[in-house]
């Protein structure tokens, strides 16, 4: 039992990560019909440039996580939009999409090449001790690491619903040709959209690198986590997101546990077909008509 | 024409290669209620989305209270008094009543006033003062309608734009958003109203405006058109003339 208890804290503290992810997929999603294949190495750079700002320029840790969020909101927020969406989307979705697996791709072997093929250790932002909660051993910086997830999304959430841009971007979501007809300033909402995104993915990378270590190769499963995070969820929704990145992470924590750490990467996708198959809409996801 | 807020003169547009509006040309009147018809892909919704700056025109020109708006945008429409309320469902419907409401003062330069806007225009309308902080995706088709309507008069539009609002809505339903247009005109607002409805809204209109293969085909009092027999022809799918 305790056991169990300690496999899903943790799976919940990876989860949490993966949700921070998927929210910025959906949101992506939801603004600008952009499905961001690049998404896993969004969440992979941000702890490159935290090395970068610690190893090679020597500034401390929390100004070096500091630099990367902002670098990531520049260069992964607005950049990307300004660069690769923004022109590529005039031509259609499928080009996009095409065109964010190449950033992808480009992401992944440049951190290789610029930095290094080896897998480097990320310093804990919690440190990294067990406590002893009522008998189960229960590890402080995964804790930290949940609370600091959940935080952010609450904080998210806070925004979207409690304040009137958050509610222009909502709006803009749901609905953008009636945004537009209020006068809600729709480019500008989508930017605002891409920016937490990078955000996001920068926070959920500083969370991550110290458990994965950071290495080039870490976008392929947490893109994979993510994107599956959000179909799982419901595509359409924020909630679903999270709700889809706490059960992808609990799931595949267990089964790396019980069934064979080997099958932990497939895990979101025998998760990934069941949705599909049975419940295409998501956990709580409505389902999109589209006019023809 | 003094007594004219909106103009068309020689509009063409359209999407991608298709050309909708053939140029149409014609004059609104102030504090009245105008009602287009005409069959389908004649061009009426295209026409207010172009008025309300939401489809470029290839050529002619679109003038409200005498000022040139040829390719304006719809934030700068509304600026200039206009509200479009376009056909379908248009309520965001993850949001709350009120938050739907308060979208439609985004373009209020002075957003200091606008808890009393909304406070007053839910007065006006209590069926969504009682479900104000529920999901707008909880209240009724005509309910939606109606939040539509109310987020679109916030910012007191001159003239309102307002494309099939009896859509999927019950009888009494219609009847109370009729009721409502037929109230604003009262106040001096000027309505430009699309309906399929032709005959119940020609009722409460005083103009007509039949629209066939994006041009004018007729203009004239409501009370005309009515009476013009050519108009059940139009609608059987005759045509006033042969195609092509």
């Amino acid at each position: 039992m305790a056991e169990i208890l300690q496999l899903v804290i943790a799976g919940l503290a990876t989860g949490a990560i993966y949700a921070l992810a998927a929210i910025g997929f959906t949101l992506l999603w939801q603004t600008s019909q952009t499905i961001n294949f690049a998404q896993g190495e969004f969440v992979m750079l941000p702890a490159f440039f935290a090395l970068v700002a610690m190893n090679w320029l020597g500034g401390p840790f929390w100004l070096s996580c500091l630099v990367a969020i902002l670098v990531s909101i520049l260069l992964l927020g607005m950049v990307f939009k300004l660069i690769v969406v923004d022109p590529m989307l005039k031509q259609g979705v499928l080009p996009l999409v095409i065109s964010t697996i190449a950033l992808g791709l480009l992401l992944r072997e440049g951190a290789k090449d610029f930095y290094s093929a080896e897998a480097q250790p990320f310093p804990y932002i919690f440190p990294d001790r067990q406590i002893s909660v009522l008998g189960v051993q229960l590890s402080l910086s995964q804790i930290g690491v949940l609370l600091i997830a959940l935080a952010v999304i609450a904080a998210l959430q806070l925004f979207l619903s409690r304040t009137r841009t958050g509610r222009q971007m909502q709006a803009t979501a749901q609905n953008p040709t009636v945004a537009r007809i209020l006068g809600v300033p729709v480019e500008r909402m989508i930017m605002y959209t891409f920016i937490i995104n990078a955000a996001l993915a920068a926070m959920a990378s500083l969370l991550i690198s110290p458990i994965y270590l950071a290495k080039f190769s870490n976008g392929e499963h947490l893109g994979l986590a993510a994107f599956v995070a959000a179909i799982v969820g419901g595509f359409n929704q924020v909630r679903g997101a999270i709700a889809g990145g706490l059960l992808v992470g609990v799931i595949d924590n267990l089964a790396a546990a019980y069934v064979s750490t080997g099958y932990r990467q497939s895990v979101p996708l025998i998760l990934l077909v069941l949705f599909i198959l049975f419940r295409p809409q998501g956990l709580l996801g409505r389902r999109e008509e589209r006019a023809v | 024409m003094s007594d004219s807020i909106l103009q068309l003169d020689a509009v063409v547009g359209g999407y991608g290669k298709m050309t909708i509006l053939n140029g149409t040309t014609t004059s609104i009147r102030r504090g009245r209620i105008t009602t287009v018809i005409g069959p389908n892909g004649a061009g009426k919704s295209t026409m207010f989305k172009a008025i309300f700056g939401l489809l470029p025109l290839r050529s002619g020109r679109i003038l409200f209270e005498g000022r040139d708006v040829t390719g304006h945008t719809p934030r700068m429409m509304l600026d200039a008094g206009v509200c479009y309320v376009p056909q379908g469902r248009n309520i965001f419907p993850e949001l709350s009543v009120r938050h739907n409401l308060e979208l439609g003062a985004v373009a209020l330069k002075d957003q200091s006033g606008l808890p009393d806007r909304v406070a007053a225009m839910l007065k006006g309308f209590p069926i969504l003062a009682e479900k104000a902080d529920s999901q707008a995706s909880t209240l009724s088709g005509g309910q939606q309608k109606l939040l539509e309507v109310a987020r679109g008069l916030l910012l007191d539009p001159k003239l309102i734009l307002i494309d099939e609002p009896s859509i999927g809505l019950s009888p009494l339903m219609v009847q109370e958003v009729f009721g409502i247009l037929k109230a604003l005109r009262g106040k001096g607002v000027t309505i430009l109203l699309i309906e399929q409805n032709a005959k119940q809204a020609l009722q409460m209109s005083d103009y007509g405006l039949v629209l066939e293969l994006g041009q004018t085909r007729i203009e004239d009092t409501a009370a005309n058109i009515r009476a013009d027999p050519r108009i059940a022809q139009l609608f059987l799918g005759g045509g006033l003339q042969p195609i092509r």
